[in-house]
């Protein structure tokens, strides 16, 4: 029966080569985006860069050598790494069985969860984020819950600190992690678990040997999205933190909006933009190595 | 015959389409540029530049009384100073607007790249009436009007107000204060005043003891809710009660809200209260020069004090009444070309010292 289905699956017609549209054509679908990727994104990034490097005794790494020997700035860049990471790792944990619990619905519950999760990113960030300063308040919900479950005597302070800006990062930034990891898992075949439970292994086992790897690709995507977005967020902790908590963002800002330096803002800019390419960069090889794995 | 031989051949002008068309063109630019004075004197309306905050009386106060004196059309274009200050940079050669009114560090900047026209007195008659405080660099700019500034606060929890800055540092409002950035110009008022505080010199003297105002600034973090740069969301924490004070808010922006009941006042504390800039300027080579006369001229005339009680002001025109409700005090104006050759490193140094 197997080496029938086998047979069957094999002498399934291939798609006739001849119907695929010629490599030079399936190129020029791509011209258009390109053309505006070159004017809005190329041409800009490239005077960035020149600017970043441009001083007044001409071109000149000094600029990055003057902003990176300088203490301060690197607990900005560690502000801001270590916000961005806290919050991709808590939308991950808070994703991932997100994103299976969507796998398993079905007709108006999977509906009702994709609109759930899809319809906050037409709120804009700044409604998010003042929204958030009033869940946190003293007499928000987020204090009278925990004082209702007797986990605090009195109102704690959550907004301007730490815990608040995470909390209204991940609110944000949620579905850019649930929807690579659901696209992924949707794919997996469900009889893989099927055979590892029927060889023994007990639902943590075929979870940590199967699924999890498996899953792995739209993990990596989902932390890549999330990490580079908030590495570079502006208004949230603008709004959620105040001025008393300095990002590479809000540097960027200030220097173009306010002390109009651009040698500074560009500078900053593009250690920013490293930042975030080595991490999708990172992110790729390891989806290439695990799939190669695979 | 090509279409276009045909119609030249078969044209009423007696010149081709396309001489024709070169000509018109050529003309065209010879009237833009070669004759701008006759251009211009056919202007009937004038471009002014300004904060975007003031849009809303600016278009309903300010342009109908422009224009009805006038009959000529007022444009106000609102938003940053700084991005004002760009727009003159970039248009130095050709300008478009006539008139900026914009915050005085940023007029200062304005000033050094030759950007303004110095006010002529013969011209503008109510420079003659202005508070001497209110005319800088020699008439390069002047204040049209001074929104005063003070601390303002939650009116639950200080039905009595403000009577000291030193309130800003009072142990019992632990963790409830909020301050401007210094970003903001509003953020230099918490740090003069700190430099008073600590000091003990007067408000002229003390602007220039910076150290001492950031070693008073230390002592005021514990009671420090956020530093804001969004106005509106330090009122609105204001006025739900997260946060008791405001250090350093402003007339304009506090006191219409407190007309709406909204339960946030402004106090004048004893130490006294400082002049919010508000200058206005007449653009270098700007396309309507008699008009920016005359709009500055009625921006500082006796009407003034139409446009104070509207944006909650003290009048700059000695002649003007103070509007009912605003306090009886002269506002200190600082030492603004001193702020401006100073404000970065203290911006840096802020964000080094006030940082969470």
């Amino acid at each position: 029966m197997a080496s029938t289905t086998v047979i069957q699956a094999g002498a399934a017609p291939a798609r006739p080569a001849a119907r695929r549209p010629p490599p030079e054509r399936s190129a020029a679908l791509v011209i258009p985006a390109s053309a505006f990727m070159l004017f809005a994104y190329a041409i800009p990034l490239l005077l960035l860069l020149i600017a970043s490097v441009r001083t007044p005794g001409g071109i000149s790494i000094m600029p990055f050598v003057d902003f990176l020997s300088d203490p301060f700035n690197w607990s900005i860049i560690w502000n801001t790494l270590r916000i961005a990471l806290i919050t991709t790792a808590v939308a991950l944990i808070l994703g991932y069985p997100m994103a299976f619990a969507l796998n398993s619905a079905k007709g108006w519950v999977l509906g009702l969860l994709l609109i759930s999760l899809i319809l906050p990113l037409s709120v804009g960030v700044v409604i998010k984020a003042f929204s958030w300063q009033i869940l946190l308040s003293s007499n928000g919900i987020v204090n009278l819950t925990l004082q209702a479950l007797h986990i605090t005597d009195g109102p704690i302070r959550l907004i301007f600190t730490e815990t608040g800006l995470v909390l209204g990062a991940v609110n944000v930034f949620l579905p850019f992690m649930v929807l690579p990891i659901y696209s992924v898992i949707r794919l997996i075949d469900r009889d893989l678990t099927s055979a590892a439970a029927c060889l023994g292994a007990g639902p943590l086992t075929q979870f940590l040997r199967v699924t999890l790897p498996l899953s792995m690709p739209g993990v990596v995507v989902g932390v890549a999205f999330v990490f580079s977005m908030s590495v570079a967020m502006y208004v949230i902790p603008g709004l959620l933190m105040g001025d008393r908590f300095q990002t590479l963002a809000q540097v960027i800002g200030r220097s173009y909006l306010l002390l109009r330096n651009e040698s500074l803002g560009s500078t900053v800019s593009v250690i920013l933009l490293l930042i975030a390419v080595s991490v999708v960069v990172a992110s790729d090889r390891l989806v290439r190595r695990l799939r190669t794995v695979q | 015959m090509s279409d276009t031989k045909l119609l030249e051949t078969t044209s009423l002008l007696p010149v081709s389409r396309r001489s024709f068309l070169r000509g018109a063109a050529a003309a065209g630019v010879v009237a833009v540029t070669g004759f701008p004075n006759i251009v211009r004197a056919a202007t009937k309306e004038i471009v002014v530049g300004g904060a975007a905050s003031h849009a809303g009386w600016m278009e309903s106060i300010v342009a109908p009384r422009f224009e009805q004196e006038t009959g000529v059309k007022l444009l106000f274009e609102g938003t940053r100073s700084t991005v004002n200050l760009q727009k003159m940079q970039s248009n130095k050669d050709r300008p478009y607007l006539s008139v900026v009114q914009m915050d005085d560090p940023v007029m200062i900047q304005a000033v050094e790249e030759d950007l303004l026209e110095k006010l002529d007195p013969g011209k503008i008659p109510s420079m003659s009436n202005l508070r001497d405080s209110a005319i800088h660099m020699d008439g390069m700019w002047v204040n049209y009007q001074q929104p005063w500034a003070g601390v303002a606060y939650n009116t639950a929890a200080k039905p009595d107000g403000v009577a000291s800055w030193n309130a800003l540092w009072d142990a019992e409002n632990k963790g409830r204060v909020i301050i401007p950035s210094l970003q903001n110009t509003e953020g230099m008022w918490t740090l003069l005043m700190a430099a008073h505080l600590e000091t003990g010199k007067p408000l002229g003297e003390a602007q220039y003891e910076i150290d001492a105002a950031f070693k008073k600034l230390q002592e005021l973090k514990p009671n420090l809710l956020s530093i804001y740069t969004q106005l509106t969301q330090a009122f609105n924490l204001t006025a739900q009660g997260e946060a008791t004070l405001l250090g350093g808010s402003f007339s304009a922006f506090i006191m219409p809200q407190a007309a709406k009941d909204v339960p946030v006042n402004l106090s004048a504390p004893a130490e006294g209260v400082f002049a919010m800039p508000s200058g206005i300027c007449k653009v270098k080579n700007c396309p309507a020069p008699d008009l920016a006369d005359a709009y500055i001229e009625l921006m500082l005339g006796a009407w003034q004090e139409v446009l104070a009680e509207a944006t909650y002001s003290l009048p700059t025109n000695t002649t003007a009444s103070r509007p009912a409700g605003m306090p009886d005090v002269a506002p200190f104006a600082p030492d603004w070309k001193f702020v401006s050759e100073n404000r970065a490193a203290w911006i840096d140094r802020w964000d080094r010292e006030m940082g969470v």
